[in-house]
C-alpha cells in the first residue's frame, strides 16, 4: 500500500486464473519489488487450491511472499485460509458492515484517519503536499475513502482534523486491537521509518506509479552574525513557489560549458547554466535562474531586471556577493580564502528570496 | 580642507605596491587619519582583497565614471577602521574604461573630504599609470633591491619629474634581506638611494607575515610582531611629518653579537 513494505496488486478486474498470472508476473518484472509482501485484491474471482499455489509460487519466484488475499468469494477465503495466508476483505465491504453494526465504529475509522495522517507527520512532510498527494491518489488508496466516511473531507484544514482525530485518539486505542483485519495493513508500526510515499497499482496493465519525494531542506541564514544558526523548516521543496508561476522561459536558457574565469562577465535575458566553476572576480547576471555544476565563488546576479523570484543555485555556493532580483547579500568575512576551497564534498544548495532575504536552502538527497 | 594624493608607482610589477598602499593606509587611519584609498588597477584588482574587503564592493571606480552612482556610495568603509575607505577597481573592465581627467577629478573631490588619499598604480608606463599620476601631488617609488626593478623604478622617477603636479616623489625600498647584503650578494639601501639618486623614505625588510596577512585580508601593520609592519608603520609617520629613524634591520656582523642577538630574539619571543 503507502509502504515500502507493502505492494498492493489490484487484480479485482481479471476473471481468469491466467489473466491474474499475467498481470501480475508483468507488475511484478516491471518494478522491483523483491522482499517486499504482496496484497493481492481479487475482488469475486474464484481460485481453488492449485490456482493459488501457483500464485504463490510465482510471487516466491520473484523475492515477494503473498502476504494477504483481499476477496468477497468465500471459498477463496478458505482456499487462503487453508494456506495460511491472512485474509481480508475488500474495505468498502468492510465500512458497509461496520455502518450497518453500531454507532462506535465512527470512531474506528475516524482513527484510521488519525493514523494516516500520523504516518504523514512522521514522514516530515508539508500537509499541504498531503492533501495534494491524497487528492492525486484518491481512486487508488483507501485512504480517502476512510476519510470521506470519518467525516473529513481531504480539503479540510488540516488543524480541523486533528482537533477531530485527536479528540477521539484516546478512545480508539483500545479498538485497534479489536480490529485487526484494518490493522494488518494500517498498523502504525510498518509507517515509522518510511521515507516516501509511493502507492502503486496494477490494473489493466497500466502502472500508475505516483512517488511524492518532498525534500526537507535546512534554511541557512547568509549573514555573517547567523553563520552558524542553521534550523530544519518542513518546507516542500516543489510547494513552497508562489501562486503566480515563475516567469522564466525555459528556451531562452544560456548554456556554457566552460569555467569563468576573474574578469569575465556572462549576461544573459533568460536563465543561464554554466558546466564548470565560477572564479572570484568573475560575474553572472541573468533574467531569469542561475545554475553552476561547480564552485560559484563570483557574483551571481539572478533576476537581475527585478525577477525575485530568481534562484541561484550550485553545487558548491561560495559566492562572494549573491544579487536576486534588488536583493543583496554578501559573503561573511570569516570566509575570506576565496581561492582556496577546502571541500572535496560538494553541498548544493539553492539561493532564494524570503521575506526580502536571501536564504539558501540545503537540497538534501532525501 | 585639501588633504594630500599620495601615489604609489613603482614600473614593475611584484614589488609590493598593492601591499604598501594597505599597509600605509591602513597605518595612517591607525594614527587617526581619515584615509581614502583608491585601486586603479582596473582589471586586475587586488587592494580589495589585501584589506579584505572584496564581499563588500558593489560600486566601482568605473561606475562612478560613467555615472551609474555616487562617489560616495562607492567607498566601501574598512570593516575595523572607520577612517579607511576603499574606492575599488573593476575587475571586468580594463585600464581604458577611466582617463586621466576622469581619475583628476575623483581625486579632487576626494582630497576634500580625506587627509590622505592614497592611489595604488598599476604595473607599467600606459595609460593605466597616467591615470594614476594624474591626480596626485606626491609619489612613493617602491623598489626591491634588484637591477630590473631599480632600472624601471629610475624611468618612473624621470616620469614623475617631467610631470606637473607631482611635488614630491620618495623611494620605498622593499623586500630588503639584510642576509644577502652582508654576504654580498644583494645591493644595498644606499645603493639603490645612489642609483636613483632620490630621498628615502622608508626600508621594509622581507616579512613571512606580509604572505599570510595578504592570504587573512588583514594588513601586516595590525600585527604587533611583524617586523615589515612596524616598518610600514614607520613609513606612515613620516608622510605625516614626523622625524622617526630607519628601523633596525641589520643582521649582526660577528660571531658575539649573532649569538647576543640571538638570545634576545628568544627572550620577546
Amino acid at each position: 500500500m503507502y509502504n515500502n513494505e507493502f505492494f498492493v496488486v489490484d487484480m479485482a478486474s481479471c476473471t481468469s486464473t491466467g489473466e491474474i498470472i499475467n498481470n501480475l508476473s508483468l507488475a511484478l518484472e516491471t518494478l522491483n519489488h523483491s522482499g517486499k509482501k504482496i496484497v493481492l485484491k481479487l475482488n469475486e474471482s474464484y481460485l481453488n487450491q492449485s490456482q493459488m499455489l501457483s500464485i504463490q509460487s510465482l510471487i516466491t519466484s520473484y523475492g515477494c511472499s503473498l502476504d494477504t488475499v483481499e476477496t468477497t468469494n468465500e471459498d477463496t477465503q478458505k482456499v487462503a485460509e487453508n494456506m495460511n495466508i491472512f485474509v481480508q476483505k475488500p474495505i468498502e465491504k468492510r465500512i458497509e458492515e461496520k455502518y450497518e453494526s453500531n454507532d462506535n465504529d465512527f470512531e474506528k475509522f475516524s482513527m484510521d484517519a488519525n493514523r494516516n495522517i500520523t504516518v504523514k507527520e512522521v514522514n516530515g512532510l508539508h500537509f499541504e503536499a498531503d492533501l495534494d498527494a491524497i487528492q492525486k491518489q484518491q481512486d487508488n488508496i483507501d485512504i480517502s475513502s476512510d476519510l470521506k466516511n470519518a467525516g473529513i473531507s481531504p480539503n479540510d484544514d488540516f488543524e480541523e482534523i486533528e482537533q477531530k482525530v485527536s479528540a477521539q485518539y484516546a478512545q480508539s486505542q483500545d479498538l485497534i486491537n479489536q480490529n485487526d483485519d484494518i490493522d494488518r495493513i494500517e498498523n502504525p508500526e510498518m509507517f515509522e521509518n518510511q521515507q516516501s510515499t509511493s502507492a502503486i497499482t496494477a490494473e489493466n496493465k497500466e502502472f500508475d506509479n505516483t512517488e511524492k519525494n518532498t525534500i526537507g531542506v535546512y534554511k541557512k541564514a547568509y549573514k555573517e552574525e547567523n553563520i552558524e544558526e542553521e534550523h530544519f523548516e518542513d518546507v516542500d521543496f516543489y510547494e513552497t513557489a508562489t501562486d503566480e508561476p515563475v516567469v522564466s522561459d525555459t528556451k531562452n536558457t544560456t548554456y556554457i560549458n566552460q569555467t569563468l574565469r576573474s574578469g569575465q562577465v556572462l549576461e544573459a535575458e533568460g536563465n543561464v547554466v554554466i558546466i564548470g566553476d565560477c572564479h572570484p572576480g568573475s560575474e553572472v547576471r541573468a533574467g531569469g535562474d542561475i545554475t553552476v555544476w561547480g564552485v560559484l565563488s563570483g557574483i551571481a546576479h539572478a533576476g537581475y531586471k527585478g525577477n525575485i523570484d530568481a534562484k541561484v543555485r550550485a553545487l558548491k555556493l561560495n559566492a562572494i556577493q549573491l544579487r536576486i532580483g534588488n536583493c543583496y547579500s554578501r559573503r561573511p568575512d570569516g570566509t575570506n580564502i576565496p581561492y582556496i576551497i577546502r571541500s572535496s564534498v560538494f553541498t548544493p544548495e539553492e539561493a532564494r528570496v524570503v521575506d526580502d532575504e536571501i536564504i539558501l536552502f540545503k537540497i538534501n538527497q532525501n | 580642507m585639501a588633504g594630500s594624493v599620495i601615489v604609489i608607482t613603482s614600473g614593475k610589477g611584484g614589488v609590493g605596491k598593492t601591499t604598501t598602499s594597505a599597509n600605509i593606509g591602513t597605518a595612517l587611519a591607525l594614527m587617526g587619519k581619515k584615509v581614502a584609498m583608491i585601486d586603479t588597477d582596473i582589471g586586475l584588482r587586488n587592494l580589495d582583497l589585501l584589506l579584505g574587503l572584496e564581499n563588500r564592493i558593489v560600486y566601482t571606480i568605473v561606475d562612478v565614471v560613467e555615472n551609474r552612482c555616487k562617489l560616495k556610495q562607492a567607498l566601501v568603509k574598512d570593516k575595523k577602521n572607520p577612517n579607511l575607505c576603499l574606492l575599488a577597481a573593476a575587475q571586468t573592465r580594463d585600464k581604458s574604461a577611466v582617463d586621466a581627467d576622469q581619475l583628476k577629478e575623483i581625486c579632487g573631490q576626494l582630497k576634500e573630504d580625506f587627509d590622505y588619499v592614497i592611489v595604488d598604480c598599476p604595473a607599467g608606463i600606459e595609460q593605466g599609470f597616467q591615470n594614476a599620476v594624474a591626480g596626485a601631488n606626491e609619489a612613493i617609488v617602491v623598489t626591491t633591491p634588484e637591477m630590473s626593478a631599480i632600472r624601471d623604478a629610475d624611468r618612473i622617477i624621470g616620469l614623475l619629474e617631467a610631470k606637473e603636479g607631482v611635488e614630491r616623489h620618495r623611494l620605498l625600498v622593499n623586500r630588503v634581506r639584510p642576509k644577502l647584503i652582508k654576504l654580498n650578494n644583494m645591493l644595498s639601501v644606499d645603493d639603490v638611494v645612489e642609483t636613483l639618486s632620490c630621498e628615502l623614505i622608508g626600508v621594509i625588510p622581507e616579512d613571512e607575515h606580509i604572505t599570510t596577512s595578504t592570504n587573512k585580508g588583514d594588513p601586516a601593520v595590525n600585527d604587533n610582531k611583524s617586523l615589515a609592519g612596524m616598518a610600514y608603520m614607520n613609513v606612515a609617520k613620516r608622510i605625516t611629518g614626523e622625524e622617526v629613524p630607519l628601523l633596525d634591520i641589520d643582521v649582526p656582523s660577528n660571531i658575539f653579537e649573532k649569538i647576543k642577538k640571538f638570545f634576545k630574539k628568544k627572550e620577546q619571543g
